[in-house]
């Protein structure tokens, strides 16, 4: 088995244990643990593009920006947590149920 | 990145840091600074693109790909002053920051023009991100329970699609060797077998139809414009979607030549996707009780008409694709901008409590009439002949199935909207109705601006066809 395909398995991998740690859980705090291992197997496609390629620099210099923005992301991301759990007073997903119709 | 429009970019950007340390003090300089900035933007766009000297002989001094951009961002510029004006006169003393809030929505300004000027996928990408982030902090902009939700929802739905969009990014420098839209454009006009390119192609319009909100994924749609802070709601609606969703689907159906069948199988699917929304959304629209939250599913439905005719991709569908686009932003706008002001006048946006706004809110009542009986397909306003152009384009490319429903459904629309019509404006006068006196003529401002735009749009639009039907050759070719 080449470098790549063995690249790629281990990405599916980790972008289905992402998925499965978003459905299986309920805390809010897990389903974004869960969003960042798939965003980070997301990341790794891109090295692994750039090593099949030749084009190892170009990879890098992407990558590092969408770690900046990764960052960034997250961070709003956790802010919203925060405040979420400041007015519902708990971290369950399933008791976001206020707006629906 | 287009150099020619890179100040629309900078300039706002350029106010949105300077806002929190000029208007640190002063709150109201915040409203000012914001409005004129865009102001100037809208008016050095119109003077670039509308001056008669430039229309006389048919735009041929304005760069080739500069026209789709120049609309885009001229669409972008003129929502977010209506929104931003509205917003002025909106809030409350203190509540919420303004400076936060404008600096904002200039940001996000500033990053959908990023969106519509790029010309690489990777850029395209960082763009998206940035009006993501600005879009959550805008949605709790009040920090209300709602808000937060629809903030909490959204996020959780864009976040995997920006992974989808990444994975596809990487399968595309894969096949491609770069991310210009130009290689991909030359690739797919070439013999070479396009599979991998559409695949990656395939796992980036998925990204893009999650953000847009599209049927299957849109589920945190209405939750986030019915939670959103008022004049957000506004802004969301018209023009961020949109422009971070729907235009990426518009620009990639293009750049894959949809119309010349080579990726027939993707054209399919997004065709399908954009009359199922058609259908679920107005349909899930009919039974709402909430003003905002009706007007998000019949944006939702609406945004399937833009999907529908960018799937089939011709160059009859990409002008009407491209029309929807714009006058959706200024429909949308109204009806969003008149549930604010009854919000604030009423006190509460639930129809079951509303009623006979008609006799103390006219002009409220009046600039949603023209609004809906746009969005509805209305003869001699623009929306009608957008809807006219995409049912033409289906028709002539022999999908009369596709059409038809179309066509119905625009029926449905009109059926929803005199439904809420009748709850809202019309009838008798409800107990909240009473007390609801007309909103300032500051506040009317905008919705009665883009009303305007919409009626003259209609009435003006063979003038506006030809300025439309080269934006549509000019991306095609």
């Amino acid at each position: 088995m080449s470098i790549f395909a063995m690249d790629w398995y281990l990405i599916a991998l980790l972008m289905f244990i992402g998925f499965y740690c978003m459905l299986a859980s309920r805390s809010i705090v897990r389903q974004l643990i869960g969003l960042e291992i798939v965003s980070k197997a997301a990341m790794l496609t891109v090295i692994s593009a750039g090593a099949l390629t030749a084009n190892l620099v170009m990879a890098q210099a992407l990558l590092i920006t969408m770690i900046v923005i990764e960052v960034v992301v997250v961070a709003a991301g956790l802010a919203l947590l925060v405040k979420a759990f400041r007015v519902n007073g708990n971290a369950d997903i399933w008791k976001l149920d206020g707006l629906k119709g | 990145m287009d150099k020619g429009l890179l100040a629309y970019l900078l300039i706002p950007l350029l106010s949105a840091v300077i806002i929190p340390f000029a208007a640190r003090n002063r709150p109201r300089l915040a409203d000012i600074l914001a409005n004129v900035t865009l102001l100037a933007g809208l008016v050095n766009i119109a003077w670039m693109v509308l001056r008669p000297s430039v229309v006389a002989d048919g735009f041929a001094d304005i760069p080739g790909d500069m026209l789709f951009p120049l609309l885009l961002v001229g669409a972008i510029y003129l929502v977010a002053l209506c929104v931003t004006f509205f917003s002025a006169w909106f809030m409350e003393e203190g509540q919420p920051n303004r400076a936060a809030y404008y600096s904002l929505i200039l940001a996000s300004v500033s990053a959908m023009t990023g969106v519509v000027t790029t010309t690489d996928f990777f850029t395209l990408y960082v763009f998206i991100e940035v009006l993501a982030v600005t879009s959550f902090a805008l949605i709790t902009t009040d920090d209300s329970r709602g808000g937060i939700e629809g903030a909490l929802k959204y996020f959780f739905l864009t976040f995997p699609a920006s992974a989808l969009i990444i994975a596809g990014i990487s399968i595309l420098l894969i096949v491609l060797g770069d991310l210009q839209f130009e290689t991909l454009r030359i690739f797919m006009a070439s013999d070479v077998p396009p599979g991998p390119a559409v695949f990656a192609a395939a796992l980036i319009m998925l990204g893009f139809l999650i953000k847009a909100g599209v049927v299957p994924f849109h589920a945190w749609t209405p939750d986030a414009y019915q939670g959103a802070y008022a004049p957000v709601s506004a802004h969301l609606a018209g023009i961020v979607t949109k422009i971070s969703g729907v235009y990426a689907i518009v620009k990639l159906g293009t750049l894959l030549r949809f119309f010349d069948g080579r990726a027939s199988a993707l054209s399919e699917m997004v065709m399908f996707l954009g009359l199922l929304s058609i259908a679920v959304g107005a349909l899930a629209a009919l039974r709402q009780k909430d003003f905002k939250r009706m007007l998000a599913f019949s944006s939702i439905s609406q945004v399937g008409y833009i999907v529908l005719a960018a799937g089939l991709g011709t160059p009859l569908a990409v002008i009407g694709a491209v029309f929807h686009l714009f006058n959706h932003a200024t429909f949308k706008t109204v009806l969003f901008l008149n549930s604010a002001s009854v919000e604030k006048s009423a006190g509460t946006t639930d129809m079951e409590k509303l009623g006979g706004l008609e006799h103390s809110m006219p002009w409220t009542s009046w600039t949603s009439v023209i609004a809906l009986l746009s969005t509805a397909g209305v003869p001699p306003l623009s929306g009608f002949w957008s809807k006219l152009l995409i049912i033409l384009a289906l028709w002539e490319a022999g999908l009369r199935g596709y059409a038809g429903l179309a066509l119905l459904f625009s029926i449905v629309t009109l059926a929803y909207f005199m439904v809420m019509q009748r709850k809202i404006f019309f009838g008798r006068k409800s107990q909240a109705a009473e007390s609801a006196p007309e909103v300032s003529a500051p506040l009317l401002a905008p919705a009665v601006l883009m009303s305007a735009v919409i009626v003259a749009l209609g009435l003006l639009f063979p003038y506006f066809y030809t300025y439309v039907k080269m934006v549509a050759e000019r991306i095609i070719l």
